[in-house]
């Protein structure tokens, strides 16, 4: 059945979590891309018949010209899935920059496609270049602060690291008790946790 | 800030309300609420903006100096935590403003109006972020469809207008308050007249009160 398969695409994109990305399904969506193709190519023969008996495509009213809408509004239907399916992905994309900064790991770059990975870059150099432009980080203080300070205990070895003319080494499972500020890059990084409670 | 704040405490109460209402902490406050309500994005406080940049950088060198002579850690920690406040109020303020121009960046960038209520440099960031996005669709939906059905924002060539752009839905409900008494006002698509008084909560359409928020009558929340 016709556009049964963009619609497949999008319900992989809406049953996913929200906020995380699926892999890319690059089989389905070029058997999409694959469908559309097909859609135009007798979309135009049964124009071109319609030409041939001499008939004013515009005006006529026939079963011919009614296939061809249903082929055209077909096209149309799985362009705005396509396009849906990429631009949603995109969105999720963008969130994840803020989320988990300028580098992605490896298990969700392997869900990008290519074009994505591209897009992934350009955009956190547009976001990168609007603070640079105005001299700020935006990245920190992501949450509203309750009390400068927090406890912290260390996921990874970090290893010696200089702030505010002290030198503290944050080993693996040491805690520490540090300025929200100086913490929260390796929060996001996932180095460090936040006790709480 | 904590300093005007103190100046504030000795005059009569109605005083120190008022003082505070309009210290620039509160009206950024009120920027960053509005603008984490509203479905579209506002005009940017262009000279709020500058004095609470200015501001931070006071406190901070103002912190730096009371930690280097030796005045009672517990105040800095305070002065410290106002600053924390006002760093995270700004910050957001920026964000929630990014979020909404990548959200909407092809309904901006057709858009001479929208434009014009951004800054210099957000202009140029949702450029870009149009371009890229555009780009992006180019190159893995758009060149692999037939020929007739290529554009864009628009879902094929006999499509009279744009339909594929992502807008802000200005018929959302929002909740707001007025400052003041406002005088019976007509609604948007309706014969009904509103009256608003001071303090109360309604619960309304915001293309109905666009014009007044962003004239500031009314404070979304």
């Amino acid at each position: 059945m016709y556009g049964r398969k963009a619609c497949q695409l999008v319900k992989e994109l809406a049953s996913g979590e929200k906020g995380q990305l699926t892999p890319y399904n690059s089989d389905l969506f070029d058997q999409v891309i694959a469908e559309c193709s097909q859609h135009h190519l007798e979309l135009q023969s049964l124009i071109r018949k319609m030409q041939e008996e001499g008939l004013d495509v515009q005006t006529t009213r026939n079963a011919d010209h009614y296939g061809a809408l249903i082929h055209h509004l077909s096209l149309v239907r799985n362009k705005r899935c396509l396009m849906a399916y990429m631009y949603n992905r995109a969105e999720i994309i963008r969130s994840l920059i803020w989320k988990v900064g300028p580098v992605l790991p490896q298990q969700i770059q392997e869900k990008l496609s290519h074009t994505e990975e591209e897009y992934f870059k350009k955009h956190s150099g547009a976001l990168q270049s609007y603070m640079s432009r105005l001299d700020l980080d935006l990245t920190v203080d992501m949450v509203p602060p309750k009390d400068p300070y927090i406890q912290v205990r260390v996921l990874d070895d970090i290893g010696v690291v200089l702030s505010d003319d002290k030198t503290t080494n944050f080993a693996c499972h040491s805690m520490h008790f540090l300025k929200r500020t100086d913490a929260e890059q390796f929060i996001s990084r996932g180095l460090m946790e936040e006790l709480t409670g | 800030m904590a300093s005007e704040a103190g100046e504030g405490s000795t005059a009569g109460m109605d005083d120190y309300e008022t003082l505070i209402s309009t210290t620039d902490v509160e009206l950024l406050k009120k920027a960053w609420r509005n603008e984490k309500a509203a479905p579209e994005i506002l005009r940017f406080e262009t000279s709020l903006i500058q004095r609470i940049r200015g501001q931070i950088q006071l406190m901070e060198e103002n912190i730096e100096e009371f930690a280097g002579s030796g005045i009672d850690p517990l105040t800095v920690s305070l002065y410290q935590m106002d600053l924390d406040r006002t760093q995270y109020l700004f910050r957001s303020y920026l964000r929630i403003r990014l979020q909404k121009i990548e959200k909407y960046m092809f309904h901006i960038s057709k858009n001479p109006e929208v434009q014009s209520r951004l800054s210099e440099q957000e202009k140029g960031f949702a450029r870009r972020c149009a371009d890229d996005m555009e780009r992006h669709l180019e190159e893995s939906v758009l060149s692999k469809l037939p020929d007739n059905y290529q554009d864009i924002v628009k879902q094929s060539i006999i499509s009279e207008e744009s339909d594929m752009i992502p807008e802000p839905q200005l018929d959302s409900f929002v909740v707001c308050k007025s400052r003041r008494f406002l005088g019976p006002f007509q609604l948007d698509g309706s014969d009904e007249l509103l009256e608003m008084k001071p303090d109360e909560l309604c619960i309304i359409h915001y293309k109905s009160i666009r014009e007044r928020v962003q004239e500031g009558d009314i404070d979304l929340v």
